[in-house]
């Protein structure tokens, strides 16, 4: 086994047991495993940048060629936004699904690994070294924005599943505006600190989790719902800038070698089409009514989108972006 | 009467700017536009109607046909988008963007503020006040004071200027728009094929082009697929001549492009072009180069040939093409043009002769490379670089920094005084909360703190 084949196998062994470990902490809430899960995210991204950069030094030529190194950067971006924003904002929560996906990712990239093959003439360009990474880090920070979305999503809809009759009695902390106005009367000993997190989104799943429902108590660990949006949103912040300038190289990149920075490529408009979304995205963010919900369902079409645009077209679409192996 | 009318046009107009300015609005037509994109990426662009019968069942090929989605980034409907999202962007950026502006000092009612916190502290009046000035000024808050009803006010603002992040960036859009139009209006851009040892004359420019010779590499790399050839270099060394007569040679390479007095030239394509010996009764007579996939008369009255393709190597005892792109063995591959229907395909070794009936026959006698070459002179391009530019700009300020107000009140007597601050942001609450909260423990942490309270209240009404 060569060291870049060892460095893969690392990664994505990494990556799978990563994922049980931070999934499992997912349910559980046990630390221990929260930093056992970091840890095996943190091999299998540095072993993953070891592994593309050891294939650069020994063929001397640049990874990102092909469709294995670029499915090998999406995973190993995912799993660096996910640490990056893990560590600001203490998103730990959304790892389990990350690294999944970055499993996912990384074992299918290998089954489009076809060796050392040198680029052909398009590709031969100090473009690629601006143009691809870009645009596979917008990819990433997508895929992770989709995650949030997801528990957004999945939050979401088990509060709307549990309204109904069953919950007769509003969770005790539901009365705090109350309890705020109290305390703001309320002669309050020297010395004495205290911080009021007041607001319940979800009053119907800290009741269920108040009786004792196992997934009520489980999705109550998870941030609530207004963090989850806004985390999709800080996302979502850094991808669309990424695609954004992604697109601009391209198309200067493709100014340099076709003669026109746009030609209606398949994966040129594919990408015009996620950028739409994004877009639209951040428009509806800016309006309360669409914050949440809404803009969690626009999240998921856009990486379904980002999916169709990378993977679809690349595979399924012929056009000058075709480079299937 | 007139009145009506007026009244009438007043309203017109109105419904006009408010549709136009409604962000919603702006997004449903981004989702059309992003529909109609998606379509053109999911049915080819540009092709010969029979080969959307061929792809699909007739009547949605003649549904494509008929709704134009064969051509559909060039259509009505779809340029039709673009104009109104441009003009969406227009009327949105003078009805909602430029009047954003910093909204007035005035006092609020702090509890309904869903981010508010109260901090009580102990020390004389002017200490407290002035303390909480300098923590926020240290922290680059900008700092104003009013006094409403006999109460002193402070208003902390950060980052106010961040409220143009969205103007810019659609000033960006603006500007790519100005750099494209400035393309269409005075730049050109065209192809050409130059065979070896011939040359052309760039109809725009004047500028005569000669291609000396065309090479490229086709390295064979073994795959766990098998073997490919995979192109690794595509050179055109041709000899240009400007319309002043200056003369210079030139190397055009894939990502190479040469300018010539502002026109850049690019390596497109390359091809062979093969010249044919047409007999007739036994005299024969030398075609021009005739290039990959044209067509061309045997003789005046008789059939028209396609040559469809060049074969750079076919198997000797198969007689069947291979993969190997270096012409070792090579033929071509003709086929009879029957109105507008090809014939079936024939393949002719070079120098071999092919009869076509009533005295005629054709032999391929020599082949040469040709280069395709593409041409564009755009001086919107600097413009368009220049509004990429601002538009990526406006779009980190508007994403990334994030406009801010506290409402600070100190309300108390004597030595005891009570701090109660409230904030707003333009992206809403939650997206302030943590930092809010980092604020009033570090303005605790430097006050001699009686205690201090941080509500995040359920949204009330607007404040």
């Amino acid at each position: 086994m060569t060291v870049d084949q060892s460095l893969l196998f690392s990664a994505i062994t990494a990556y799978i047991v990563g994922s049980m470990v931070l999934l499992s902490y997912f349910f559980n809430g046990n630390r221990r495993l929260r930093d056992a899960g970091i840890v095996l995210a943190v091999i299998g991204c540095g072993a993953q940048f070891a592994e593309l950069a050891t294939r650069w030094t020994v063929s001397g030529i640049w990874p990102l060629t092909n469709l294995y190194g670029s499915l090998s950067l999406f995973a190993a971006m995912g799993v660096a936004l996910f640490l990056a924003f893990g560590w600001r904002y203490g998103t730990w929560f959304a790892g389990g699904f990350v690294l999944l996906i970055a499993s996912v990712a990384l074992g299918y990239a290998t089954t489009w690994n076809e060796g050392y093959m040198p680029p052909v003439p398009a590709l031969q360009s100090y473009w690629i070294r601006i143009h691809v990474p870009l645009v596979i880090s917008a990819y990433a920070a997508f895929m992770v924005a989709f995650v949030f979305a997801l528990l957004y999503l999945l939050k979401h809809g088990f509060e709307q599943s549990l309204r109904g009759p069953q919950l007769v009695a509003p969770a005790p902390s539901f009365a705090a505006p109350a309890l705020v106005m109290e305390r703001y009367g309320a002669p309050i000993e020297p010395g004495c600190v205290r911080v009021v997190r007041t607001r319940r989104e979800t009053p119907n799943i800290a009741a269920a989790a108040a009786c004792g429902d196992p997934w009520a108590r489980w999705l109550e660990t998870l941030p609530s719902l207004p963090r989850l949006d806004i985390m999709t949103y800080r996302v979502v912040a850094v991808g669309l800038p990424l695609l954004t300038v992604g697109i601009i190289t391209g198309a200067w990149w493709a100014k340099e070698a076709w003669g026109a920075y746009w030609q209606w490529d398949p994966k040129e408009t594919a990408a015009l089409v996620s950028w739409i979304v994004y877009a639209s995205f951040m428009h509806l963010h800016t309006r309360n009514q669409w914050r949440g919900y809404r803009c969690a369902l626009v999240n998921v079409l856009g990486f379904a989108t980002v999916v169709f645009c990378y993977l679809g077209v690349n595979i399924w679409v012929s056009g000058l972006h075709s480079y299937k192996i | 009467m007139g009145g009506a009318f007026a009244s009438r046009s007043v309203s017109a107009y109105g419904e006009f700017v408010r549709l136009f300015s409604n962000v919603l609005f702006a997004v449903s037509l981004f989702a059309v536009w992003g529909l109609l994109t998606l379509v053109g990426v999911i049915v080819d662009q540009g092709k010969n109607p029979a080969t959307y019968f061929s792809e699909y069942p007739a009547p949605v090929a003649r549904a494509i046909l008929r709704l134009g989605l064969d051509n559909i980034y060039h259509s009505q409907q779809y340029l039709g988008i673009i104009g109104l999202i441009l003009l969406s962007l227009a009327v949105c950026t003078f009805k909602r963007v430029m009047p954003a502006r910093l909204p007035p000092l005035r006092r609020v009612n702090l509890e309904a503020i869903p981010l508010n916190a109260t901090v009580d502290v102990r020390g004389d009046e002017a200490t407290v006040r002035r303390r909480v000035r300098d923590f926020f000024q240290s922290r680059g808050w900008k700092i104003r004071t009013r006094e409403f009803g006999g109460e002193e006010w402070i208003f902390a603002d950060r980052h106010n200027w961040a409220r143009r992040g969205v103007l810019v960036a659609h000033f960006g859009f603006v500007i790519i728009a100005m750099g494209t139009s400035i393309y269409w209006w005075k730049g050109f851009s065209g192809s050409t094929a130059v065979v070896t040892g011939q040359s052309v004359i760039i109809p725009q420019t004047g500028t005569r082009i000669a291609l000396d010779r065309f090479n490229y590499r086709y390295d064979p790399i073994r795959t766990k697929t098998g073997l490919i050839y995979q192109p690794v270099d595509y050179v055109s060394v041709v000899d240009v001549t400007t319309k002043s007569g200056t003369r210079r040679k030139e190397t055009i390479r894939v990502n190479q492009p040469i300018s010539v007095d502002g026109t850049l030239y690019y390596q497109a394509s390359y091809g062979y072009a093969v010249a044919f010996g047409i007999a007739k009764n036994g005299v024969m007579l030398p075609t021009e180069y005739i290039k990959e996939g044209e067509g061309f008369p045997v003789s005046g009255d008789g059939p028209s040939i396609r040559f469809t393709r060049f074969v750079p190597t076919f198997d000797l005892a198969t007689g069947a093409p291979t993969a190997d792109p270096r012409p070792s063995n090579p033929g071509v591959v003709l086929s009879e043009i029957d109105g507008e229907e090809s014939n079936a395909d024939v393949l002719l070794p070079m120098g071999k002769t092919l009869s076509l009936g009533g005295g005629l026959s054709i032999t391929p006698l020599r082949y040469a490379l040709f280069t395709g070459l593409q041409y564009r002179n755009d001086p919107g391009m600097p413009l368009v670089a220049v509004g990429a530019f601002v538009l990526l700009s406006g779009l980190c300020v508007a994403f990334y920094l994030l406009p801010a107000r506290l409402f600070v009140l100190i309300t108390g007597a004597e030595s005891n005084w009570r701090i109660r601050i409230g904030a707003t942001t333009v992206k809403g609450f939650e997206i302030f909360e943590e930092r809010f909260a980092e604020l009033v423990e570090a303005l605790s942490a430097r006050e001699p703190i009686a205690s201090k309270t941080i509500g995040i209240l359920p949204a009330k009404a607007p404040v």
